[in-house]
């Protein structure tokens, strides 16, 4: 599957704004990304493996927040964004 | 490391914004040059060009994707992480949620670094910063369940190693207090007697006070004075009790501390407003005593004052350097950069209209 890689991140990823990774959930699509590109899990998660409050992860258009948070399942060819939230004010 | 872009015994200031990292240097602290603005994006807590090494580190606290820190080799021109750097084992169920303090270790100890985070705890690498471990013996102290943060966060913001005694180091955390090691860092006593609690129901309890910034003497190794939340101390015996030394201040609240390392009983402070949290009145003013408290006077000759004047220090805002006469230098949170090189006597304008400065550190150039 592609996963979009925000500009933030994209020194982890070589300038890559997408890469492949394999998957069968979001938990393990970020497991793929670190292991691909070391750090890039501590960037989208916090240690203690919860989702960082600001990093926004979409399946297709779906929030997976409002799916099943990291277990949601991720199909063959499927897109994933992250994204941080919108910061305006700060 | 790369050779130095700087000859021996120029001055390097680094100022750590809320967007960035900026590198001015001078040769003879009257004329400035802005070097660089790197890392811009970040923002910088703390940064420091380590004068044994020529190493520069700086705090990366990304508050979207979380906080690292970064190995300069060529002074601030490109950037890289540690091969190991600061995180928490998943088991510790600890979050990192910023890196506050780089300070670099004992004199004849090149290689070692510390680090302190929010949450508190206390990061030391011996290998100049590219692999690090989290020091257990803090981690494990049986009182850290009733720590609370301060407004800034649980945030270990001051380390201190002993100068004289590698076994023996201090450190400051808000709203915890100071605290002493005096194993190497397998154990800590806390070491807040005397100093106020002005915000719980107990005036001197042996933990709890917000220390803002803690600095030690360089040559009488027990005497350490601090910037309190609520007020300024003195200890003449490592910390084991703190004598108030506010006398004339015009009150107690003031975020960092300065001391002048060849006229030893000369601090610098910035009283501020507790609840606006700048300069009293319409002056911006940086205090000085010349008698380790006994008696402070305002500094201000070329410092701004007007209606409009409203000016914080933060607690890393402001340092000395290690020359005679001392220059002091002054990052505000309105983004104006201030240096004395003269101790205080007088102050210049060196830069305006930066992003809000987080800390100032500096180094002259080996």
């Amino acid at each position: 599957m592609s996963v979009r890689i925000p500009g933030q991140l994209l020194a982890r990823t070589g300038r890559r704004n997408t890469v492949q990774v394999e998957g069968g959930t979001i938990r393990d699509v970020i497991a793929a990304l670190d292991r691909d590109y070391p750090g890039l899990g501590f960037n989208i998660c916090h240690e203690t493996g919860e989702l960082r409050p600001f990093v926004n992860i979409f399946l297709e258009k779906e929030d997976v927040r409002w799916l099943q948070g990291l277990d949601t399942p991720v199909h063959p060819g499927a897109t994933v964004h992250i994204f941080h939230s919108v910061a305006g004010g700060a | 490391m790369t050779t130095s872009r700087y000859a021996p015994g120029t001055v390097v200031a680094l100022l750590g914004t809320k967007r960035g990292l900026f590198v001015l240097s001078s040769e003879d602290r009257k004329n400035w040059n802005i070097d660089q603005h790197t890392m811009q994006g970040a923002v910088v807590y703390n940064a420091k060009l380590d004068e044994r090494t020529g190493r520069m580190y700086a705090t990366d606290n990304n508050v979207f994707f979380g906080s690292k820190l970064m190995l300069s080799d060529d002074e601030g021109t490109t950037w890289r992480e540690p091969r190991k750097g600061i995180q928490f084992s998943e088991e510790s169920g600890r979050k990192l949620t910023n890196i506050w303090l780089i300070e670099p270790g004992r004199e004849d100890e090149p290689e070692t670094l510390y680090v302190g985070v929010d949450p508190a705890s206390l990061w030391v690498s011996r290998d100049c910063g590219e692999t690090w471990q989290l020091e257990e013996g803090l981690e494990n102290h049986p009182t850290r369940e009733r720590w609370n943060p301060g407004n800034g966060g649980l945030c270990l913001h001051s380390i201190v190693p002993d100068h004289s005694n590698k076994d023996r180091m201090w450190i400051g955390i808000s709203a915890v207090g100071c605290m002493r090691t005096d194993d190497g860092g397998k154990t800590w006593v806390h070491a807040n007697k005397n100093t106020r609690q002005d915000f719980g129901p107990e005036i001197y309890p042996e933990y709890g006070q917000c220390i803002h910034r803690l600095v030690q003497h360089p040559t009488e190794p027990d005497v350490l004075y601090q910037q309190n939340h609520c007020g300024v101390y003195m200890s003449e015996n490592g910390g084991d009790d703190w004598e108030d030394i506010r006398t004339n201040l015009p009150g107690d609240f003031g975020f960092p501390m300065a001391l002048d390392r060849n006229n030893p009983e000369t601090l610098f402070t910035v009283n501020l407003d507790p609840e606006g949290r700048y300069n009293y009145g319409d002056q911006f003013t940086v205090y000085r005593t010349k008698d380790a408290g006994k008696e402070w006077e305002p500094t201000t000759s070329g410092l701004p004052s007007g209606a409009g004047v409203k000016l914080g220090v933060l607690r890393h805002g402001m340092c000395a350097d290690a020359l005679d006469p001392a220059g002091v230098y002054v990052g505000t949170n309105t983004g104006q950069f201030f240096v004395s090189p003269d101790a205080g006597d007088s102050w210049d304008l060196v830069a305006d209209f930066l992003p809000p400065i987080n800390s100032v550190t500096v180094s002259v150039v080996r």
